[in-house]
């Protein structure tokens, strides 16, 4: 089934290329967007992702095949990004907290924990985003990183751990 | 009140972390890059491109290739910041809308709660 | 090591002539001079062309945008202030009444004025009609750290605005079922502040 969806458009052409882009692009997009908490930069980042899939289009042999790789891609360029541009790398423990307590929908507390995201070390962040974006498990976060499943699961623990800890103190504070 | 559990702390997350559309052109946008990046005339052993073996020819093709690119770069450059100005904008407007949102549901909430309290009042004098 | 935070996202509008801006919301000097406490703030200005302009941006292919396009058509704007403070008793209730003091009734309508002594959040939404349409509404929304002061400028009616309300995952909120005791604790403490 996966393979006939590239033998239905045969992404070599400009129209089945087009297609592939747009069945890809808000995953790639996002990836981006989540990392580098900048619109334009992750615009670009998406754009030469595509670029380099339409280089290596004849390697890949099924959809589920340019999923992963696309994945694989966008992370590994994420951080090339972080290490080009010496993006501020903070540990886990310094991580500013959101300060607000958690209604069930707030936007400004959604924007806040998007800010701890974004300033979690490279490695933590593509981690939490492929586990909650993409609805990873840690073997394929793994394979997508080139780490160890265990390096996986320990970030994944430190980072929720932190998180969790931020939000009980923010949340301690209310009052009912 | 309970401290947030792992389940919480993953359900925000998700929603944080959502999948966010592409800008509505993008796919139209790589096609563009593609495209420039294929647009390089290629100089080719062939009889009918040997015009192109004589230096003043080439040189003028090469130049005038690389100002139509310069060219196609700048104004690219140019839409690309006014798209990311509308990027911005948009997303202000949708924060705004959110925060407008956000605050008369506690508004509706805070209202319910009176209601609650009223209706309990009520019940409690009724008893007596 | 507590990272305090302070930015403030400014949308400049366009250059438009003075009765437009008038619309934005004024407020009291007091007031605007929160942010310079405040640990985070959040302002937007986006009037009528602005608002136009953001909504070429909007995605037809997302369901919240499609939406917040269909919100906006009629808008001449949208302005927002949001302060966020480290600590309780940033501003002071006198601030907030100033506030309240800008939308004066007959123009403006209270639709709900709730005070929450237990939690320390109070809520406050206007109305403005035009003719008996929706012209505007202000939301001032005061919490224990974190004020909010919303106001959306247009002619807005009701079922737009319970859309509003009943869009981004929170309840629907439409003027016209509020419950009686809302409006007559209001219409309470209203002839109380009279004397």
């Amino acid at each position: 089934m996966a393979e006939s969806v590239l033998a239905d458009h045969p992404p070599d052409t400009v129209t089945g290329f087009a297609d592939l882009v747009r069945r890809h692009q808000s995953m790639v997009f996002s990836i981006a967007l989540h990392f580098l908490a900048d619109r334009s930069a992750a615009e670009e980042l998406a754009q030469d992702v595509f670029l380099q899939l339409h280089a290596n289009l004849p390697a890949l042999k099924s959809e589920g095949h340019v999923t992963f790789w696309l994945r694989k891609v966008t992370a590994h360029r994420c951080i090339d990004y972080k290490r080009r541009r010496k993006l501020p790398q903070v540990s886990l423990e310094e991580v500013a907290e959101p300060s607000a307590p958690a209604p069930a929908w707030d936007p400004l507390f959604e924007r806040k924990l998007r800010h701890v995201i974004a300033s979690l070390p490279a490695k933590a962040r593509l981690i939490v985003i492929l586990r909650y974006q993409e609805d990873l498990g840690s073997e394929d976060i793994a394979e997508a990183l080139s780490i160890p499943v265990a390096t996986v699961k320990s970030h994944l623990r430190r980072s929720l751990a932190l998180l969790r800890e931020k939000l009980v103190r923010s949340m301690g504070e209310v009052t009912i | 009140m309970t401290h947030p559990d792992l389940n919480q702390i993953e359900k925000q997350l998700k929603n944080a972390l959502r999948r966010q559309n592409a800008p509505a052109d993008f796919a139209e946008q790589v096609l563009a890059r593609l495209a420039a990046h294929n647009s390089i005339p290629q100089v080719r052993r062939d009889p009918r491109w040997s015009i192109f073996t004589q230096p003043l020819v080439r040189w003028t093709a090469i130049s005038a290739t690389a100002t139509c690119l310069v060219i196609g770069g700048i104004h690219y450059r140019s839409l690309r910041r006014e798209r990311a100005k509308g990027e911005a904008a948009k997303q202000q407007l949708m924060l705004a809308l959110r925060i407008a949102g956000s605050k008369l549901q506690l508004a509706k909430a805070k209202v319910n709660e009176i209601n609650a309290t009223q209706t309990a009042n009520r019940s409690r004098s009724e008893e007596e | 090591m507590r990272r305090t935070v302070r930015h403030a996202i400014v949308v400049l509008p366009l250059a438009l002539p003075l009765l437009l801006r008038a619309q934005a919301i004024k407020l009291p000097p007091d007031v605007e001079k929160l942010s310079v406490k405040a640990k985070e703030t959040v302002e937007v200005n986006m009037d009528g062309p602005m608002l136009h302009w953001a909504s070429k941006f909007l995605s037809a292919e997302d369901p919240d945008e499609q939406k917040a396009a269909k919100l906006i058509t009629n808008l001449k704007g949208i302005y927002v202030r949001s302060f966020e403070f480290d600590n309780e008793g940033a501003y002071t209730s006198t601030e907030v009444e100033e506030l309240r003091a800008q939308f004066p009734s007959p123009l403006w309508s209270r639709v709900v004025g709730v005070r929450s002594q237990r939690e320390g959040d109070n809520v406050d939404v206007f109305f403005k009609l035009e003719d008996e349409r929706m012209a505007g509404i202000v939301i001032i929304a005061a919490e224990t750290k974190e004020l909010t002061v919303v106001n959306i400028v247009g002619p807005i009616d009701v079922d737009e605005l319970a859309d509003l309300g009943g869009e981004f995952g929170i309840p629907r909120l439409n003027p016209k079922t509020l419950p009686k005791s809302a409006i007559k604790s209001i219409a309470k403490a209203e002839k109380g502040s009279q004397k």
